[in-house]
């Protein structure tokens, strides 16, 4: 599951060593690391979202239903990401749905658009 | 043959006659012709005969004196003057906003925004603010382990850098300084800055270093406290790219609302008012 094969050491062995690494923050992820913990980002949120959880860090029923529901995608997301990481983007997706529906409730009031990015998308 | 009497009284009558006549119509263009078009020569009096003589019925000629100096030509003169005047005032409208916005940092009693400082790069040399004068340096502050902002900003100044540099090689800069010199040395910098431009200049230094630098470039950061060694941690930061002319003043703040195009734009735009040495690496 390395991005490249490692021929002179017994591959999983090094990989995984990257792999914790990245995963504990002692080192910072490379290109195709960030690539692919975004991509295993972008899964578990799509899950939320097919569920209505808003909040997977939610003590009170977020945690417990983003569990229950996204078992699969949850664990390739902290494969795939650092720990802080993880946390991180599952407080952004709280603020971001927050300021999405703001700025639709403003627009519904008139106001003027500005142009700002909120999301991943690339310019 | 008459007789010389009769020749005499001839000649006597006829003065009386031709002499009013003629005196009648040097009044009347003496008098009317100012009279009636008071600002304007009157074409009469400038006019060859000759021309005059083109107008064939007199709907032609009192048409061509009722527009008077106004033809297709004049109007066309008129409409080239009004839009190369509209053009000029335009562009000098921007060139004086552009102005204004580099030069409110620049004398006595404004906000100063950048400064002094001593850092090493990302091959353990020094860099001081002195080597970046002379010319335009872009910089950006962020840190290794930055989760999303700061990777999709640096390939946005990456694209936004080589815009620049296929217009005006050579005179700008680009800097990233980290803001979490803890865990970001000269290594995990050259390591980092590879994957997104070769020419991107990594900056770090000491954490009291690293804060004056912050502070000079009124940069808000964070770095969590009592964080154990080892312990992983995301740094709280500012996400604009300062734009420093080749004096090391501040010019203008880019943020994530500009895209890589519009931002190579502005700092072209700035470049093109800079009035002072360029120096080209």
């Amino acid at each position: 599951m390395g991005l490249l094969p490692n021929l002179f050491s017994s591959p999983a062995t090094a990989d995984d060593k990257r792999a914790t690494e990245v995963r504990t923050g002692a080192v910072a992820p490379t290109r195709a690391e960030r690539a692919q913990c975004w991509a295993a980002r972008d899964t578990y949120f799509a899950c939320l979202d097919a569920h209505g959880i808003v909040d997977a860090l939610d003590d009170a029923d977020g945690r417990k239903r983003a569990a229950a529901a996204c078992r699969g995608e949850s664990a390739g997301f902290e494969k795939d990401c650092a720990a802080q990481w993880v946390t991180y983007f599952k407080k952004w997706r709280v603020q971001d749905i927050k300021k999405k529906a703001r700025l639709k409730e403003l627009e519904a009031q008139g106001a003027n658009k500005m142009d700002v990015q909120t999301d991943f998308a690339q310019r | 043959m008459p007789p010389p009497a009769a020749a005499a009284r001839a000649v006597f009558n006829a003065l009386p006659r031709a002499a009013p006549r003629q005196c009648t119509r040097l009044m009347s263009t003496a008098r009317s012709a100012p009279a009636k078009r008071p600002t304007a020569p009157s074409p009469a009096r400038f006019q060859p005969l000759a021309q005059r003589r083109t107008f064939k019925t007199v709907e032609e000629a009192k048409s061509r004196y009722r527009s008077g100096p106004f033809s297709w030509k004049a109007g066309l003169l008129f409409v080239v003057t009004g839009a190369g005047l509209v053009w000029y005032f335009e562009n000098e409208k921007t060139r004086m906003q552009r102005k204004r916005v580099a030069e409110s940092t620049k004398g006595v009693g404004r906000p100063k925004v950048g400064g002094p400082f001593e850092l090493i790069d990302q091959h353990g040399n020094k860099v001081t603010d002195a080597d970046l004068k002379g010319r335009y340096s872009l910089v950006y502050f962020g840190f290794t382990h930055c989760p999303d902002i700061c990777p999709e900003e640096l390939d946005k100044m990456a694209r936004m850098f080589d815009l620049v540099e296929e217009q005006r090689p050579g005179v700008m800069t680009p800097l990233f300084i980290t803001c979490d010199p803890a865990r970001d040395g000269p290594k995990q910098m050259k390591e980092y800055l590879l994957e997104f431009h070769p020419k991107f200049i990594g900056l770090t230094g000491t954490y009291e270093q690293i804060k004056a630098m912050c502070k000079a470039y009124r940069v808000y950061f964070s770095t969590p406290t009592e964080v154990q060694p080892g312990q992983d941690y995301l740094v709280d930061h500012s996400i604009y790219f300062y734009l420093m002319d080749p004096e090391g003043d501040f010019v203008e703040a880019l943020g994530r609302q500009h895209s890589p195009d519009q931002a190579a734009k502005i700092i072209l735009d700035h470049m093109k008012d800079w009035k002072g040495k360029l120096t080209t690496s």
